[in-house]
Formats: C-alpha cells, structure tokens, sequence
C-alpha cells in the first residue's frame, strides 16, 4: 500500500505530522530539510502514535515556524512539509536603555537595556553595538559574551563596555586605549533583529546617544550627596540628590530608610532623571526623631567605583585604597511644623 | 547515589548552562535561568572505555536533525566526557523562543549516536546560587507597578504589592569539582562582582555560598575587582588556572582560597589584546603536566606547569608577555575536555562554520 497523504496535525495539543497508508512495519522518520537524509545522521526525536491505518509523528522538540521537514517512509522521502509562519505582529519594544543621563564617563562599565516583553537569549552579540558619530560599529567596545546577563524575566540585559579596555595596565587598554573618547559622541543601538521569547523581532529597533566625559576614579561618596529631609507627620518625599550619577540596578537595592525604632521605612522609591536622584514617598507619615539613609557599600557609579572600592586602583596612591565594606548611615531629622 | 543526598526530582533547566562531572558520574548542570545548579545521576550506559580516540563530524546538524531545527538555531554551550565510559555530554541550547529548549545530549562514544538525557524525576540534588536577598535587604521598601505581577504582603493597614522575582543574577560562567567542592565561577548582572563561589558537595542545608573576594594585580601597579570568567584545576587539584573577562591568564594556590579573604593571583601570562580564553584543560605529556587553553585569537596554547610555577609575577605591560607558550594550529576550539589520559577532545569550528569533534592525542599536542 503506497503512502497516500503527509499532513500537519494535532496531538494533545502538539503539532505533529500524519501519514495515511503506512505499511505497518515501515521506519517512519523526520528531519529537517537542512540535514542530509541519509547516512548516520539521527533522525528527529520523537514517537509514532497509530491510528487504525494512519500513523503520527509527534515531535519531542516542537517543530519550528517555517522551517521545511522531510518525511521518510522506509527509506524514501514520502513528503516536504513546510511549518507555517505565524502570522502574529512583532510588539515587543525597547523600553529604557540606562543610564539615561546624556554625559557618561569615558570609563562607563555597563549599560542596561529593558524590553517590554521576555527576550530569547543568543541575540545580544549580534544585535546590540556601539556606533560612533558616523555610525560605524565601534568594534571591540563591548564585552563579547558567551553568557548573556539577564534578570530572572530575560527583559532587563546588562551589557558590558570591555572591561580590558577600561583596566589600566593591561595590553588592551595600553594598545587599543578607552573605547570611549571624550567630546565623541556614541550611540547604543539595538537592532530590530534582536527577537523577543516568542521568536519574533522588535516592533522598531532603538538607540540611544551619549557625550563622552572625564574618567570618574573616585569612591562613592554618601557625604557628598545632599538630603531634603521632609516635615514630620505628612507623607512628603525624601529626595537625595548625589554628586554624580548612580547605577540604575543598584540604587533599587542599595538604598533603604530605617526609622527612629530602627526598622525599615515602606515606601515608593523612584529614580531621579539622569540618575541624579533618589527618592522615597512613605506610605506612612515621618515619625518626629533620627532618621538614617542606609547606603550598601556595593552601590556603584557609571564606572564601577563602589563605596568601597574603585574601578581599578593604583597600589602606589593611598587615598585609592579598600574601604570598609559595612554599610555606610546618613542621618536626617525630619523637620518640625 | 545515596551517599551523595541525590533524590528523584526535577533537574530540567530553563535555560543551558556550563556543565562539569563530579564524582562517582555526577554531572553538575548549572541553570543560569533559576540561578540552580543541579547534582544529576545521567546513569550513563557504559561500558568503561580504552583508549580509543573519538572524532564525529559535523555534530551541530546533527544536533539540529535530532532536536528538528536548522544547525544555525543550536548553540553547543558546554562539553564535559563521562570520566569511565568517555560517552560525549553536551550542554545544548536549541535557540528560538517558545520553542527553545535546554537539552542535554549524550553521544555514544563507540558508534556516534546521538540521545537526549532525561533529566525529569532522576536521582538529583539541587543548590541555588542567586544572590538572594540576604535578611536586612527584604525590600519592604519597594513597590514595582508591573500591573497585577509578585504578590500582596500587608504593612500596617496597608497592602502593597512587591515582586520577589530577582532581577540581579548570577550567571554561571565554569564550574569545576575539586575534592568534595564545587568551583563556581560567575558574573553578576548587577555590580562588577569577583566572586568565585565554592560549594561542598553532598550539598549541604546550610551554609553553602562560601564567596570568595578574587582580585586582580595588573603589573605590580593596578588592582581590579575581578569576575574569572573560565578556569581549570591542575597540580593534583591544589592549585587554578583562571582566565578573567580581560584575558589575563592567572594562578591561584586552592589553600589560598578560604572564605572571607581577598584572594589575589599571581599574573603569569597575557594572550594579547582582543583575545578571549574560552576552555582550559590539563594534561600529562611526557610525564610532565600541562594547560591547554582555546582562545578566540589564535590556535590552541600550550603551557608547561612547571614554567607557570616558575613564573614571576608580571611587571611589564607588554604583550604576549608571561610564561613560555607553544601556539599549535589548532584554530577555532571553543570546548575542551579530558577524553582519559591519552586524548583531548576537542569541538572545533572549521571556516564554514561547522561543528566537528576531534580528539587531540595528548602525546603529540
């Protein structure tokens, strides 16, 4: 009995392949077009379920939009099956590239970029670049990674500037210098190719602009920042405003309020534009008494310097030197009516 | 596999990771997705093997013919060989969004057949790794407006709405098993952490993140906080080779490694600028222990154990710079690992882009 029809179908809500008029002994296999049909080559995985004279191919690895599959009946190519393409719209936008300030150091360290949907992984190398003034690709700039560094969503992806370029006393940066020049200005691109949990590209690719400043080699300093303390018993904010421009991702976490009972004061924290600035709305009013910011050592800067270390220090200059690596408290009252 | 605390559970992960054996044919499979690495019984088939060599063409189409999606859509994350039996373990990303999958392939040493590992309900063992929130970071104080996401907690008269899903992360970059601990070197998505973790192994319930701080003296002047980005034991397992995200090839006594300290390594080579250590293996030539390290710029490194021992730490910033090297032409390898004492193996990729295995013979490299 010769094969009669190889149809796409369903099985428990999988897609998988039917073939009518199978002899009930003959290897039925599937395989990507692309790889060679004969030889050793493994055919697809996955199992035939029979029914009556029909026999499906359930795939374990689901088949893929597009891509061609070939079906063989003992031996012989019995049919091309062609997967659909969805039909469905790309969506999926660049939300924020951070920092979002316009003037970066010229040792910047790393760069966040939030998609508005989960991401596939494998597309950053290719599709996330530097470019300069005259929109060529500075090459070598970021860090080439084999591990992409995503958040637990894969929506938020921390790229690298190359650190070997940064780090004073190594070949590269002796060599090939800052990727960044002072007074070039650059852009972070995303190109709309970078394609989103469902397999689809973005909806239009996004970039943003940046001026190249002086080196940042200094500690954060919580000193240097300065405090609005807010009126005791309203629900007015607390804004701090720093020096210089924090990372995004830290200031989330390395900034809290404890109370005069020392425990934890709740409330909406925001980021200030360009990075500046951080501020936290009680959800209950300010209770008369000290108040302490609580700064995790860790925070750091546009260039990687912490509270309690830099970047790269130089062994030879005292002041470069670790530091403690508790948390560091600065205290405020809030004021009286 | 008592004797290791493994139990029937779930050890499929959300994404591929680095994988490494352990002892007794344990694979370690880190799962950068739940920042997990899990301890797997892969209860690999056998037998023991000779000292055969093993090479297999074109092995990403014929991952892409098994998982049933073109060559282009595989990515070959990590490569270990079963320490008895020398069946080939790959770490398989099958790209593709909705339809990616994280495999793990096994592929028969003897005849070059290809099987996926079944990793649901398998005698297994799990430690996280995230930088989990520590006590005093419970992030009462933050709200996130992500609709109807994370979950409702009450403070006072007030319910709000937080989201415990972390978004700092750490992204396993090698791991290795060195006398009952579980090297784990990572990056974090967040801060520019140093941070070589290293696990006892049984897994234990309580403390088992034991971070180490790994600095980096970039000639004699400059110090760096340092994320090791891929490393290999040597020496009997006393001592590392590491490779940190800016080339630099540096040692580490393994004593030197104790919780709580600042451990600074001894510079003892630079690959140049540009150039990217991807895999490190040792082995024994002529009775005398090497490294071999693939790399992104040249053909395979080969360094004397002795002359990292005898090497100095490095005071010039000229490159290549460092401890005598043999270049071979060996390009385009970005996995090694041992095959027995006789071979290496190899996954090369030629100048068309395709993936072949190919074991070097230990005595000839």
């Amino acid at each position: 009995m010769a094969t009669t029809s190889v149809t796409w179908s369903w099985s428990a809500g999988v897609a998988c392949i039917r073939l009518s008029g199978v002899p009930p002994e003959a290897e039925v296999q599937v395989r990507p077009r692309t790889a060679p049909l004969a030889g050793e080559f493994p055919p697809m995985a996955g199992h035939l379920i029979r029914h009556g004279l029909d026999v499906s191919f359930v795939p374990r690895y689901p088949f893929v939009d597009g891509t061609p599959y070939t079906v063989s009946v003992a031996g012989a190519t019995a049919a091309v099956l062609v997967r659909p393409s969805s039909e469905r719209t790309a969506t999926t936008t660049v939300r924020t590239i951070r920092p979002t300030i316009g003037v970066v150091p010229r040792n910047l360290l790393r760069i966040y970029v939030t998609f508005s949907a989960p991401m596939s992984e494998g597309w950053a190398a290719s599709c996330v670049r530097l470019a300069d003034a005259a929109g060529g690709t500075m090459i070598g700039a970021l860090l080439p990674t084999e591990h992409e560094l995503w958040d637990a969503e894969r929506r938020r992806l921390t790229v690298l500037l190359d650190p070997a370029r940064i780090k004073r006393g190594l070949p590269a940066h002796l060599q090939a210098g800052y990727a960044l020049r002072p007074g070039g200005p650059f852009r972070l691109v995303i190109d709309e190719g970078f394609q989103d949990a469902r397999g689809l590209p973005l909806a239009a690719p996004a970039e943003h602009c940046y001026d190249v400043g002086a080196d940042e080699r200094r500690h954060v300093e919580p000193a240097d920042w300065q405090l609005r303390a807010p009126p005791e018993r309203t629900v007015e904010p607390l804004d701090v405003m720093f020096d210089r421009p924090l990372d995004h991702a830290l200031l989330a976490r390395c900034l809290r309020v404890v109370g005069p009972d020392g425990e934890p004061v709740a409330g909406h924290i925001a980021v200030g534009v360009g990075e500046r600035s951080w501020r936290l709305e009680p959800f209950e009013a300010w209770r008369r008494g000290t108040h302490r910011l609580m700064v995790d050592p860790r925070l750091e800067d546009l260039a990687g310097n912490s509270l309690s270390r830099l970047f790269d220090r130089d062994l030879t200059c005292p002041e470069e030197a670790p530091r403690a690596v508790q948390p560091v408290a600065v205290a405020f009252r809030p004021s009286g009516h | 596999m008592d004797a290791y605390g493994l139990q029937m559970g779930n050890a499929e992960p959300g994404s591929a990771g680095p994988i490494t054996f352990g002892p007794a044919g344990i694979l370690f499979v880190a799962d950068n997705t739940a920042a997990k690495i899990f301890a797997v019984d892969v209860a690999d088939p056998g037998p023991e093997s000779g000292s055969e060599p093993f090479d297999l063409d074109d092995v990403d189409t014929r991952l892409g013919s098994f998982l049933g999606c073109e060559s282009g859509e595989i990515a070959i994350v990590d490569m270990a060989v079963h320490p008895l039996s020398h069946h080939v373990y790959l770490s398989v990303q099958r790209r593709r969004g909705e339809a990616g999958r994280a495999v793990l392939i096994r592929i028969d040493r003897l005849d070059g057949s290809i099987v996926d590992v079944p990793l649901a309900n398998v005698p297994m063992a799990e430690a996280t790794i995230a930088d989990a929130p520590g006590p005093d970071d419970q992030r009462l104080d933050t709200t996130l407006p992500l609709g109807d996401e994370g979950e409702e907690l009450t403070f006072g008269d007030r319910t709000i709405r937080i989201l415990r899903r972390p978004i700092r992360t750490s992204t396993v970059t090698d791991m290795a098993y060195v006398d009952g601990h579980l090297l784990v070197a990572g990056l974090s998505n967040e801060e520019f952490s140093s941070k070589l973790r290293r696990l006892p192994f049984p897994f234990g319930p309580d403390i088992i993140d034991n971070g180490l701080e790994i600095f980096h003296v970039s000639h004699g002047k400059w110090e760096t906080a340092s994320p090791i980005r891929t490393f290999v034991p040597y020496n009997g397992g006393r001592s590392i080779l590491a490779s940190y995200t800016c080339t630099p090839l540096v040692h580490f006594d393994v004593d030197d490694l104790t919780a709580g300290t600042r451990a600074i390594g001894r510079t003892v080579a630079e690959l140049g600028a540009a150039n990217q250590p991807l895999d490190m293996v040792s082995f024994v030539q002529n009775g005398e222990e090497h490294l071999l390290v693939a790399n992104t710029a040249h053909g395979l490194i080969k360094v004397a154990r002795k002359d990292i021992d005898d090497q100095a730490p490095l005071t010039e910033p000229k490159a290549p710079v460092g401890v005598p090297r043999e270049t071979t032409d060996l390009r385009g390898v970005t996995r090694l690992a041992n095959m027995g004492e006789a071979f290496v193996l190899a996954l090369q990729s030629d100048d068309e882009g395709r993936a072949h295995l190919r074991s070097l013979k230990t005595s000839s490299l």
